[in-house]
């Protein structure tokens, strides 16, 4: 049984890597795509910020007085500033236009007098959109940002002169921005010094990768199971492996090993290439964060590991066994592959909808639709580990075990009856004659 | 000890009745031919014998064990090449033999080196299938069957859809593995004079139902034929 088990792996591995379309499809096309895609967003990024890191800024100084001097002063510290000369706005603008810098600093005639007097001035900021790229806007931001800095510089210096007039002995901060708050978070009994919306984003990447990951797992382990039989049928191998001597169980649990193990690959092969996309595009949580949850204990404990290791792999055989016993009725791969598209359905639906909502919060009759889908239960049992809260756990394990049982048993009959050879489904045909 | 018996075989598929009462008893050590038309009853009998299909009705026996009831042990000693079948394509013809070997025996090797010499591929064996013509495919098939010493090969038109040449080499293969071994063979063909070239006894099947059984000299001279193609027109109502 053992060694019969192994030939039959042993053959639909190889059958299944040497199809040039499996093996550049699931296992080299991920490594390749998307290194290349994270590679060239963080090309696309650096240009950017070097682009912003320092600026060209137009100027074109209407007022002439101190304070607008006081002004370009600041904003040439780090910054290309480029005075433009003109009669009037409408003539700076056309020259501002022949220059490189896409940014024109408009300071309005009046500027110095209303700063000396305490009163509230308006400027202009002109983003010059020629190629209308990430850089030209992000500088347009960066100068506002810029501008606001000194605004608050301003408005301190003001601050602390009125107060030394008065004869406060006030912090100039303390009057300008009374209150101060400090973000606490409390998770699992734990008082944490750190702000809700930063533990929200550590949580949100293991919710998203995980289901991610596990959804990932599973539309290559379908795709696989599917190929995999209907390869049988399509080369017209099955009768004969049908009649080897070599039971009905073991053939069906060889192509259940070896599509994992496909499986299993394409998903690596898938991770490390969409681990490296998402560091080269994102890697916005602070480390901080990461090692303070970490020293409070948020981790997996090994029942956790092992309960998550139980969920994925009851998920996997899931949908392996569905995916055969569907796959066994058609006639070739093609058609295989189309009829399998309909456990998609049932397996994205949950994984869309409770990456972002849980599934208490949905309406009565879509919770209950929701509930009935297996793959909800991973979901829920997914997130459910990384807090702790076993019962959820062993609820869906339970009721994924008892669903996957049962079409582990559809899967076998069909398997041990006569439909495996005579089932035929054609692929649906779209389209009509003559197109 | 009979290899096959037959009795009473029904087979339906929905409305369709491909067997009616078929019936026929295979000797060990003997070539059994099952010949007829397209569409007479031959592939669904064989399927059935070969623990494939499961009958409607009557009751089929390989060496004393019911194919339906004991299907796991029937297995154990047949082999089957079914009419249209193929090979995994991206397996050599080497690692295909060794995969069927090695669900057979123990002694792997010895299988592959004799399922080599029934294929007569040589050096082609360790390339992969899907760069083998349709008669390549079809050696490599028969050498898989016969390689594994069954005591029954059933062996689904051996020749089919194979040019002179091929089939020739096929049908010469089979007949040397026969009489080297003693193996029981049971076939089918719709190829009379190829039934009549490689059987000891044949069995004439039209409309799911056994017409005539006996070696083709019998036949022959029971209907003052001058070949099987003639018995088959005049048992048949046809001729």
């Amino acid at each position: 049984m053992a060694k019969a088990l192994l030939t039959l792996i042993s053959k639909e591995v190889k059958e299944l890597l040497r199809d040039p379309k499996i093996l550049l499809g699931i296992i080299v096309m991920p490594l390749i795509l998307f290194p290349a895609m994270g590679s060239a967003i963080r090309v696309s990024q650096r240009s950017v910020s070097r682009a912003v890191r320092r600026m060209a800024i137009a100027v074109y100084n209407e007022d002439g007085g101190p304070a607008s001097q006081e002004l370009i002063a600041f904003l040439s510290k780090d910054n290309e500033v480029s005075i433009i000369e003109a009669e009037n706005l409408d003539e700076a603008l056309r020259r501002f236009m022949e220059v490189d810098s896409s940014i024109l600093l408009y300071i309005p005639d009046g500027y110095s007098e209303k700063m000396a007097s305490g009163e509230r001035c308006m400027l202009r900021l002109y983003a010059h959109l020629r190629r209308l790229n990430m850089a030209e806007t992000g500088k347009a931001s960066s100068v506002e940002q810029l501008l606001m800095i000194y605004g608050e510089e301003c408005s301190l210096k003001r601050i602390r002169r009125i107060l030394e007039e008065a004869g406060e002995e006030l912090q100039p901060e303390a009057v300008r921005r009374p209150i101060s708050i400090s973000y606490a978070s409390i998770m699992r009994g734990v008082v944490l010094d750190i702000p809700p919306q930063a533990i929200f984003g550590v949580i949100m990447s293991q919710n998203l990768m995980l289901p991610v990951m596990i959804m990932m797992m599973n539309v290559f382990a379908i795709q696989m199971a599917a190929t995999s039989i209907a390869l049988e049928k399509e080369q017209k191998t099955l009768e004969t492996l049908m009649t080897l001597p070599v039971g009905r169980m073991t053939i069906l649990a060889g192509k259940l090993c070896g599509s994992i193990l496909i499986a299993i690959a394409g998903a690596i092969s898938y991770m490390i290439g969409f681990s490296y996309y998402m560091k080269s595009t994102l890697g916005f949580i602070p480390q901080l964060t990461m090692e303070t949850l970490r020293e409070a204990g948020f981790r997996l404990s090994p029942l956790g590991l092992a309960l998550l290791g139980a969920v994925i792999f009851l998920t996997l055989l899931l949908s392996l066994a569905s995916s055969l016993s569907i796959a066994v009725f058609a006639e070739d791969v093609r058609s295989a592959q189309s009829l399998v598209g309909l456990i998609y359905i049932p397996m994205m639906i949950p994984f869309i909808i409770l990456m972002f909502t849980d599934v208490d919060m949905l309406p009565g009759g879509l919770r209950w639709l929701m509930l009935i889908i297996p793959y909800t239960h991973a979901v829920i049992a997914s997130k459910a580990i990384f807090l702790d809260r076993y019962i959820p756990v062993l609820t869906a394990v339970t009721y994924m075990t008892i669903f996957t049982l049962t079409i582990l048993h559809i899967t076998t009959r069909i398997f041990s009856t006569e439909r495996i050879i005579t089932a035929r489904i054609r692929r649906w045909r779209i389209g009509r004659r003559g197109d | 000890m009979r290899a096959v018996e037959v009795e009473g075989l029904i087979k339906r598929f929905g409305d369709f009745e491909a067997l009616r009462g078929c019936s026929f008893n295979v000797e060990e050590g003997e070539v059994f031919g099952l010949i007829g038309p397209n569409g007479a009853g031959k592939t669904t009998t064989l399927r059935i014998i070969a623990t494939l299909l499961k009958p409607t009705g009557g009751v089929a026996k390989v060496f004393g064990l019911d194919v339906e009831r004991r299907a796991d042990e029937v297995r154990q000693v047949i082999s089957y090449l079914p009419e249209e079948a193929g090979a995994y394509r991206n397996l050599s013809g080497e690692e295909y033999l060794r995969f069927i070997a090695s669900l057979y025996s123990e002694d792997v090797e010895e299988m592959v080196e004799e399922g080599g010499r029934i294929s007569g591929l040589g050096e082609r064996l360790r390339d992969r299938v899907k760069t083998y013509s349709r008669g390549m495919v079809r050696r490599l098939l028969l050498a898989g069957a016969l390689m594994v010493s069954p005591r029954l090969a059933i062996l689904d038109e051996p020749t089919s859809g194979l040019d002179v040449i091929y089939a020739y080499e096929v049908r010469r293969l089979i007949k040397d593995y026969a009489e080297e071994r003693g193996t029981t063979i049971l076939l089918s063909s719709h190829n009379m004079l190829e039934v009549e070239y490689l059987c000891d006894r044949v069995a004439l099947i039209d409309g799911g139902v056994i017409i005539e059984e006996g070696s083709p000299g019998e036949l022959k001279e029971s209907y003052g034929a001058e070949n099987l193609e003639e018995v088959f027109m005049e048992a048949t109502g046809r001729g």
